[in-house]
């Protein structure tokens, strides 16, 4: 087991010290949330739901980041090498996965400070433990989305296509706009989305309510889908690390 | 450690194509081959990392998975890079936190030479220094068996040294070590035992001076004058017959009466008599025919291609039985 803690510390580490990450992943989020709730219109209710989606979508691509680390020490060979120890597969994967569910905090918890302390959003202590607490565990699926990447494609695919899959469902999902601008059909569209479902999560709890029966069956969904995406990359490079 | 008739193929390329080899505790063995002979597809089966297409690969009495996951490897790999942002310190002391009985880290920094890099990161180290930061991660979990794929590839004249003198001082408290290497003054200087790998397959096996014999014992070159090389090979002693341009050279286990029969025929124009070189030797056991068109070879009693004990040649069979097997 200390193999697995060990090897969750030191990927941390390595992720922590990725400028890429910090900025792209932390960053980012935090300045485009200030920047949306500042120009033009600020109703409380809009600095809210954006708080929420852009720690959403800062936790959406930490997540995703982690397969790209994957993809990383594949190329370089670190995999391969911690073959060579007595490691066992198994506890290199559980401590990626893990990397994953760590490195998603920074930018859920920078957006939402940034949204208590500059933007004046009020809630309750309570609103604010479960909001990051749902928002911390709904990236999971992200997480394995992301490792399906890493384990399956090579290094500069991987980096293509996490970006394209984080653009693509932060806008699709309403994380950077909300969902009432999108014309009707692709409401019906982003309803089905991932990253929409996982916002709402959060922002349920910022409404005082729990989150909708629909939004934990659809991201339960998702979360099967890309945990066999996942395990299916990863059986068929395994042999390839 | 033995390979029993091990074969892996990539597509229609037999990189390994039936190796039978055993290796005894404590022996220091180099697998000495040209780019491309099957080295580290050979170290791959070894370590796990492939399992054979046919035949048998054991460490320690098992699958070599076993041995890796009890710790009884440290390997050194060959198409490795630098692990991204990470310490030295920090990425020895993980490797060597994953072993049973690891050795402690100063020691291994020593070992490796590396402790004024303890606190710098590997990816911005050179590639030589990176390459030192690779042996110490091989060490780190003092491991009985160390592999050790191409390890002096990118080091200079000096570093190379002081490796192979860090290679020994591990090798001496009766620790397994098998690398691999091109360079056959290296093989020669540092192994107890050198096997020579050609497409796959073993082609000699045994001490630097056993190749050399098994190759030919010496070199007896002179000019032709014009001659051609008809009877030459039939010459006492001659094994092999190169020509080039006007100058002939014949490999020979009896440079006495080849001189004294080509005295005999007046073919004495700038004779030359020296002894083989291990160099010789290994372009005799892994001549293919394509570079050297005009040589005539004939390595008898070298475990060539076609003979079936891949173990046999220079070495005695009866004398590796005796060993205990890594």
């Amino acid at each position: 087991m200390s193999g697995v803690f060990d090897y969750l510390r030191l990927e941390v580490r390595r992720t922590l010290r990725d400028v890429g990450f910090v900025i792209g992943g932390i960053a980012m989020p935090v300045m485009m949330y200030l920047l949306f709730t500042n120009l033009g219109e600020n109703d409380p209710t809009w600095r809210t739901a954006s708080m929420v989606g852009m720690a959403a979508y800062g936790a959406v691509g930490s997540a995703l980041n982690t397969g790209g680390g994957v993809a990383e020490d594949r190329t370089v060979g670190w995999l391969r090498q911690l073959r060579v120890t007595p490691m066992t597969p198994r506890q290199v994967v559980a401590g990626r996965a893990l990397t994953g569910s760590v490195t998603v905090l920074p930018a859920i918890c920078a957006v939402l400070l940034a949204g208590g302390l500059v933007n004046g959003v009020r809630l309750q202590a309570w609103q604010w433990a479960v909001t990051a607490l749902l928002l911390w565990l709904g990236s999971l699926p992200f997480t394995l989305l992301g490792l399906g990447n890493g384990y399956g494609l090579t290094a500069q695919t991987t980096g293509v296509v996490n970006m394209v899959c984080n653009l693509g469902l932060a806008v699709l999902g309403g994380l950077w706009f909300p969902v009432s601008l999108f014309p009707h059909w692709l409401r019906a569209v982003s309803a089905y989305t991932p990253t929409h479902r996982f916002a709402d999560l959060g922002l349920a709890v910022t409404e005082g309510h729990a989150p909708a029966a629909g939004a934990v069956l659809v991201l339960t969904a998702w979360l099967l889908a890309f945990g066999s995406y996942a395990v299916l990359s990863y059986r068929r490079n395994a042999g390839a690390v | 450690m033995s390979f029993t008739g091990a074969v892996k193929a990539f597509g229609a390329v037999r990189a390994v194509d039936g190796v039978d080899l055993r290796i005894g505790r404590g022996e220091t063995v180099a697998l000495l081959g040209r780019n491309g002979a099957g080295k580290s597809t050979a170290i791959s089966l070894l370590l796990g990392l492939y399992a054979p297409d046919a035949g048998t690969v054991e460490l320690f009495g098992g699958e070599p998975e076993r041995a890796v996951r009890a710790g009884l490897v440290g390997a050194m790999l060959q198409e490795a890079r630098a692990v991204p942002r990470v310490t030295v310190r920090e990425l020895v002391r993980f490797v060597a936190g994953r072993y049973p009985d690891p050795l402690p880290l100063q020691r291994v920094l020593e070992l490796a030479g590396i402790t004024e890099l303890a606190a710098r990161r590997v990816d911005r180290l050179s590639g030589g220094q990176q390459q030192r930061v690779r042996f110490a991660v091989a060490l780190a979990g003092n491991p009985s068996l160390l592999v050790l794929d191409e390890p002096t590839a990118a080091l200079d004249v000096e570093a190379r040294r002081a490796f192979w003198e860090s290679m020994r001082a591990y090798a001496r408290a009766g620790r397994t070590v098998l690398f691999s290497t091109h360079y056959l003054e290296e093989a020669d200087a540092y192994a107890d035992r050198i096997l020579v790998l050609d497409r796959g397959r073993i082609v000699a096996d045994g001490t630097g001076e056993q190749l050399r014999q098994a190759a030919g014992g010496s070199l007896v070159a002179f000019d032709l004058a014009g001659r051609g090389r008809e009877g030459l090979q039939l010459l006492p002693g001659v094994r092999a017959v190169e020509v080039r341009g006007d100058r002939a050279r014949l490999r020979t286990d009896d440079s006495d009466a080849t001189v004294v029969a080509l005295a005999g025929m007046g073919a004495i124009r700038n004779l030359e008599v020296a002894p083989a070189s291990l160099d010789d030797a290994f372009l005799a056991l892994t001549a293919d025919g394509t570079e050297r068109p005009d040589s005539t070879e004939r390595p008898e009693g070298t475990g060539r291609p076609d003979g079936t004990d891949g173990s046999g040649g220079a070495r005695g069979t009866d004398e590796t039985d005796e060993m205990e097997t890594v």
